[in-house]
């Protein structure tokens, strides 16, 4: 293997899947440190009165051998794909995670790439009108997004342009009655585009549209004070001066001279950010009842419901490990001093 | 391009995005009125906190699961309305109990069909009932020691071992819905614990109820639409159902605006803001909040003192803590709820009298109690949470002379506790499982919660005596006198001090009809309709 690029993502990518693993056995441990009962979260009163009821749970779940055994058993479920089944929904827990990673990666999505336009575009906008009425009042917007806690927004959003105004949809990820589109990705906006149903991509967008900005708010707010304070820093160096009184445009100097340098932190806190969207979306989907991966944990570790507990760890860890991947492939794409070394 | 022009250009991409966003989100928005007819027909649509795990009868004993199961399912018996006092006929049209309360006979309706059309018959009833008692899911409970026969194609006997006479109450629980055996079997059911059909019923009913199963999800929504073939007069009026997993501030909003037409889960704060010609159904809960003071003097010397439960039971003030409970609630007379067979009546309900309290207590020989008050942190029963109760109460028995430490701990870390019978004072609350009194013999010494409060069989005989004759009684007068004597001597001597029983608050739009609060179903989906 001679691509300095190539050794690299093998290294990484064998480095995340050890990571990986460590993470079913943090998560594992932990969720067995919890002191409380499975099965007295599952069982009703009654029920748990009832010893052959108690046993044949136990039994059901696996919970009646010793750790060790049940965290081995897991691992080599998950080498088959099985992620076991959920003690709340009786389900397989893939099934379950095929429903509600979808969902929020929806939202993620839409949050992320809001974020990135928005964010940067304020920021450079920012950083070229420096000290004018565009930057103050970017700055301040950008210092409200940090500061205002995700749920208080999400309530205050849905209040008033839910119910006061009128102008969003509500709870859900379409209106209430309608039926789904066909499952091929799990998102709704490109599943009913797939299948051509022009109402329920309406109605998705439209339901799609305030959770997503709600929870892109605190991103953006903090990409804009990065991409303002790296752009600010690269425009006062000397090559870019140089640039300038050679007569480039001014394009020519913000794609090439400016903002490809200025990107390397940038990338940075986008990589951060992002995996903080994901702790985000737990508040966000209560509020505007999104079925998504948030809700799903949420009840799961209320419940201590191991298997589902475990599958979402390992989902949201991947989704680390792949963001944090992407960041460091980025840094070789964007400065070639990291691919060099 | 001069710098200064891609400059603007530059600032305008952000707001253009925006704009775009903004108009995505009206164009999904502004028309969100649920009661439809027409083209698409009538469609309800009803937001509640979800407690859901399943939608197989053999497997159900969640709130939100029972809601379903009622709407898809038809039992043997029923309540009409919100009366648990008397069962009806369902797919039986007659039962009988026998005079020793030990075999109840129940004749079987003909003409019910499932919804693929096919007849209800006693093979039907036979199966889905053993199944549910044999699988041993949650509610196989309801079943145990009652064998179930077929004496001809349209009798039914089942027989207990011991006088069973809250059977009649116990077989409206959707739990016991009858399936189409025939669906079931092809599709996994067995009435053993190898029984694999919960999938199946999972996505599509296997019932003869009003509503049928169009899609199931356990964290988002569950959608019912209407039995084309019912059997019963009384024919859905809406073709569709929406049942959505809402959040409760949420759920008011939605209905306020009009996004949903009924609210399940609003706490007694909430709807005492609800405008907009909306209707609102306050009434109590079968729910009983009640305190525990542990027996077991191995567990705590002060608590299984029998003066310092007195003057436990005298220094807290019961109108304050309904206060804080909120609209619809009622304080509870005994552990029985106020609507149930047997039930107390208000004027015998607990009231507060300190210098009784602390002549109790100084009768106890404990000086400067402390004790700990262990109750779940973050549940919450109809909108009302554990911890201002708890708080209230350790002011109330401050002012006596007891000093409570408050030891609040995640729901799931607490039932631990209290299930072994750790627990020196214990804050919980009890769901009936049946609207039936004999539900509460659990809290006689040696049963189920007398073993949470450490009162062991024979720990009061009076007790014991008043409970056994209570599960013995037979008649409706009888087993209320009976039910009646046992309570008035638990709240004497017993270690349970009934507190309140939240409100249960409804709140729909103005169109819609026929609410009602159900102890065990909450609300009867089939009952609902338009003006």
């Amino acid at each position: 293997m001679r691509s300095p690029l190539a050794r690299f993502l093998v290294r990484r990518i064998v480095t995340a899947l050890l990571l990986a693993v460590g993470i079913t056995l943090v998560t594992f441990v932990l969720t067995n440190l919890v002191p409380g009962d499975p099965v007295a979260a599952n069982l009703g009163q009654r029920a748990l009165g009832d010893p052959a009821i108690v046993a044949q749970w136990r039994a059901d779940h696996g919970l009646d051998r010793p750790l060790p055994q049940q965290y081995l058993a897991h691992l080599g479920g998950l080498l088959h794909g099985d992620l076991g089944t959920s003690q709340q929904s009786h389900r397989p827990v893939l099934d379950d995670l095929a429903q509600s990673v979808p969902a929020t990666l929806e939202l993620a999505g839409a949050a992320i790439v809001v974020s990135l336009v928005l964010g940067v575009g304020f920021g450079v906008v920012a950083a070229l009108r420096r000290d004018r009425f565009a930057d103050h009042v970017l700055r301040v917007l950008s210092l409200v997004g940090i500061s205002v806690p995700t749920f208080w927004l999400a309530l205050m959003a849905f209040y008033v342009f839910f119910f006061r105004l009128q102008i969003t949809p509500g709870s859900g990820r379409i209106d209430p009655g309608m039926t789904p589109p066909p499952q091929v990705t799990g998102l709704y906006t490109v599943d009913a585009l797939l299948s051509g149903r022009w109402d329920v991509f309406s109605s998705a967008v439209g339901h799609l549209a305030a959770p997503a900005l709600v929870l892109a708010l605190y991103t953006i707010g903090l990409l804009t004070r990065f991409t303002r304070s790296a752009v600010l820093e690269v425009l006062g160096q000397d090559y870019v001066r140089a640039a300038r009184a050679k007569g480039l445009p001014g394009r020519v100097v913000l794609f090439r001279y400016v903002l490809r340098p200025a990107l390397v932190p940038v990338i940075t806190v986008a990589g951060l950010a992002f995996g903080s969207l994901l702790s985000g979306t737990v508040l966000v989907e209560a509020v505007f009842a999104w079925p998504g991966v948030g809700q799903y944990a949420y009840k799961s570790a209320t419940t201590l419901d191991l298997p589902a507990v475990m599958g979402v760890g390992l989902v949201v860890g991947v989704v680390y490990l792949v963001i944090n991947l992407v960041v460091d492939v980025l840094y070789g794409v964007v400065d070639p001093r990291v691919r060099v070394s | 391009m001069t710098t200064r022009s891609w400059q603007v250009r530059a600032g305008l991409l952000p707001v253009v995005l925006t704009g775009a966003l903004a108009l995505a989100a009206c164009s999904g928005g502004g028309s969100s009125s649920s009661t439809q007819s027409g083209a698409a027909g009538k469609t309800l649509v009803i937001d509640t906190s979800f407690d859901l795990k399943t939608a197989d009868p053999g497997r159900t004993y969640e709130p939100t699961g029972l809601i379903v199961d009622k709407a898809t399912y038809d039992t043997l018996l029923t309540f009409e309305g919100s009366d648990v006092t008397k069962p009806v006929p369902s797919l039986a049209e007659s039962y009988e109990l026998s005079p020793d309360g030990k075999e109840l006979t129940l004749k079987l309706r003909q003409g019910a069909t499932f919804a693929d059309g096919s007849p209800v018959t006693a093979d039907d009833v036979v199966f889905s009932l053993t199944r549910v008692r044999d699988m041993k899911g949650t509610p196989s409970f309801l079943l145990d020691g009652v064998e179930v026969a077929k004496t001809d194609d349209t009798t039914i006997t089942l027989t207990s071992k011991t006088p069973n006479p809250a059977l009649p109450y116990i077989l409206p629980n959707p739990a016991l819905g009858i399936l189409n055996s025939k669906v079931a079997k092809e599709n996994g059911a067995t009435n053993d614990p190898n029984d694999k059909a919960e999938q199946y019923l999972n996505s599509a009913s296997a019932g003869s109820g009003p509503y049928t199963i169009e899609s199931f999800n356990v964290s988002s929504q569950v959608v019912l639409k209407a039995n084309a073939k019912y059997w019963g007069a009384k024919k859905p009026y809406y073709d569709k159902v929406v049942i959505r997993n809402v959040e409760s501030a949420t759920q008011k909003l939605n209905v306020q605006r009009g996004d949903s037409q009924v609210a399940l889960n609003l706490s007694g704060d909430q709807v005492s803001g609800v405008s907009g010609g909306l209707q609102v159904k306050r009434t109590a809960s079968a729910y009983v909040f009640f305190l525990l003071a542990n027996q077991d003097p191995g567990v705590s010397k002060v608590t299984s003192n029998p003066k310092f439960v007195e003057a436990l039971r005298k220094g807290i003030d019961y109108q304050g803590l309904l206060e804080l409970a909120g609209e619809g609630s009622t304080q509870a007379s005994g552990i029985i709820p106020s609507m149930f067979l047997g039930a107390l009546p208000a004027d015998q309900a607990a009231a507060r009298d300190v210098e009784g309290a602390k002549a109790a207590l100084a009768a106890s020989g404990v000086a400067d109690p402390k004790v700990t008050l262990e109750y779940p942190s973050e549940l919450t029963v109809n909108g009302l949470s554990f911890q201002p109760l708890a708080e209230r109460i350790q002011a109330n028995l401050k002012e006596v002379g007891i000093t409570v430490e408050l030891a609040p701990a995640p729901v799931t870390t607490a039932l631990d506790n209290y299930r072994n019978g750790k627990e020196e004072l214990g804050l919980w609350y009890w769901g009936p499982d049946f609207p039936d009194p004999s539900n509460y013999l659990s809290f006689a010494p040696g049963k189920l919660v007398g073993l949470r409060s450490g009162w062991k069989a024979g720990a009061d005989k009076d007790v014991q005596a008043a409970a056994d004759k209570a599960g013995a009684a037979v008649t409706d007068d009888d087993r209320k006198q009976a039910f009646t004597d046992f309570q008035q001597k638990l709240n004497a001597t017993g270690p349970f001090m009934p507190l309140i029983q939240p409100g249960q608050n409804i709140v729909t739009a103005a169109s819609v009809t026929g609410v009602e609060y159900h102890p065990v179903w909450t609300i009867n989906v089939a009952d609902l309709g338009a003006k």
